[in-house]
């Protein structure tokens, strides 16, 4: 059985989403910890959800980063575990400097719910094995996911493999108009430098199943049960 | 001693400011020749701290850890003590850092 950790922020609303897309995967059971009792001790993963941890004060995460959950995902984190944020658990993983960048208001200035395309750049992530050169289609719906960092950041990004997920059109091509947010790069998902730790905008756990219009999210998460080894360190190919 | 530190947070000069954007072509669009618009949001701390100096490092460990987000912003804080604040000399004790 694999264990999966949902973490749960004062204002995070897709936990029970997770929890559901979870319940669709053989083999995986999930508990959602609230933020100040966390204990990862015993699990196999841990997903940041999305939603308005504690209503984007001061700054989307910025809050949420000094939690005691944060605390506990930081050492699960060094442990070389899964770690998945997605939306605002993205943008809480940048704050909390498990991952490289930082996210801005959309360009637009718009919320933006939609369907949108991304190109999985990476399978060096335990989240992507197998998904390489793929073009998966999920739903987005954000207000501040304009990915950014200094160039020299994003080159080193770029030349070592950490860009996991760029947004694209339906065939591929990471156009001016495919780009929802104004992401640096069309950048839309990012992993650290061990691997272990994948943020990304988009929401997997929203499409899962044919009901609700996509599956794609479901090819992402299943590979949870094979993200770790026996030894305890995630697993990357 | 009581203090009270007036942080003022902006996104850095490199990175886009989308509001700042759009607020430049609104008042453009009231016929005023405007080149650039910033925006940013101030925040107002009142805590005790045992001296000047003490209360400087406090508001800068602020600042870092939590009020601004090193990646996309800076700050600059002005900082007085509660007496000093009630007169005239409030800008002559301002500290000012980046």
């Amino acid at each position: 059985m694999t264990r999966v950790a949902l973490l749960r922020y004062p204002g995070t609303w897709s936990e029970r989403d997770f929890q559901h897309a979870f319940s669709l995967i053989p083999a995986v059971e999930t508990e959602i910890l609230w933020h100040e009792d966390a204990d990862l001790r015993g699990f196999d993963a841990a997903i940041v959800p999305g939603g308005f941890s504690y209503g984007d004060y001061l700054r989307a995460g910025a809050i949420a980063k000094i939690s005691p959950a944060t605390k506990a995902l930081r050492r699960f984190a060094d442990e070389g575990k899964p770690v998945l944020g997605s939306c605002n658990g993205f943008q809480i993983l940048c704050e909390a400097g498990l991952l490289p960048g930082a996210l801005l208001r959309n360009a637009s200035l718009e919320y933006r719910c939609d369907w949108i395309h991304i190109r999985t750049e990476s399978d060096r992530t335990p989240w992507t094995a197998g998904l390489a050169g793929n073009i998966l289609r999920m739903p987005i719906g954000h207000g501040e996911g304009c990915f950014v960092a200094d160039p020299e950041t994003i080159a080193a990004l770029e030349e070592r493999g950490q860009v996991v997920f760029r947004y694209t059109d339906a065939k591929g091509a990471a156009t001016l108009e495919a780009n929802p947010n104004g992401s640096t790069a069309n950048i839309a998902g990012v992993r650290n430098e061990a691997g272990n730790v994948l943020g990304l905008m988009p929401h997997p756990e929203r499409c899962v199943e044919a009901l609700l219009g996509g599956t794609d999210g479901y090819r992402v998460l299943a590979n949870v049960t094979g993200a770790l080894e026996p030894a305890g360190r995630a697993v990357y190919r | 001693m009581r203090y009270t530190a007036t942080i003022h947070v902006r996104t850095r000069s490199e990175v886009r400011d989308p509001q700042g954007e759009a607020i430049l072509g609104a008042l453009r669009s009231l016929g005023l020749d405007v080149s650039n618009v910033r925006t940013g949001k101030e925040i107002v701390v009142t805590f005790e701290a045992t001296d000047f100096a003490a209360a400087s490092e406090a508001v800068r460990q602020m600042g870092t850890e939590l009020l601004a987000n090193p990646v996309i912003e800076e700050f600059q804080f002005e900082l007085a003590d509660s007496a000093v604040r009630s007169d005239a000399a409030f800008s002559s004790t301002a500290a000012r850092t980046k």
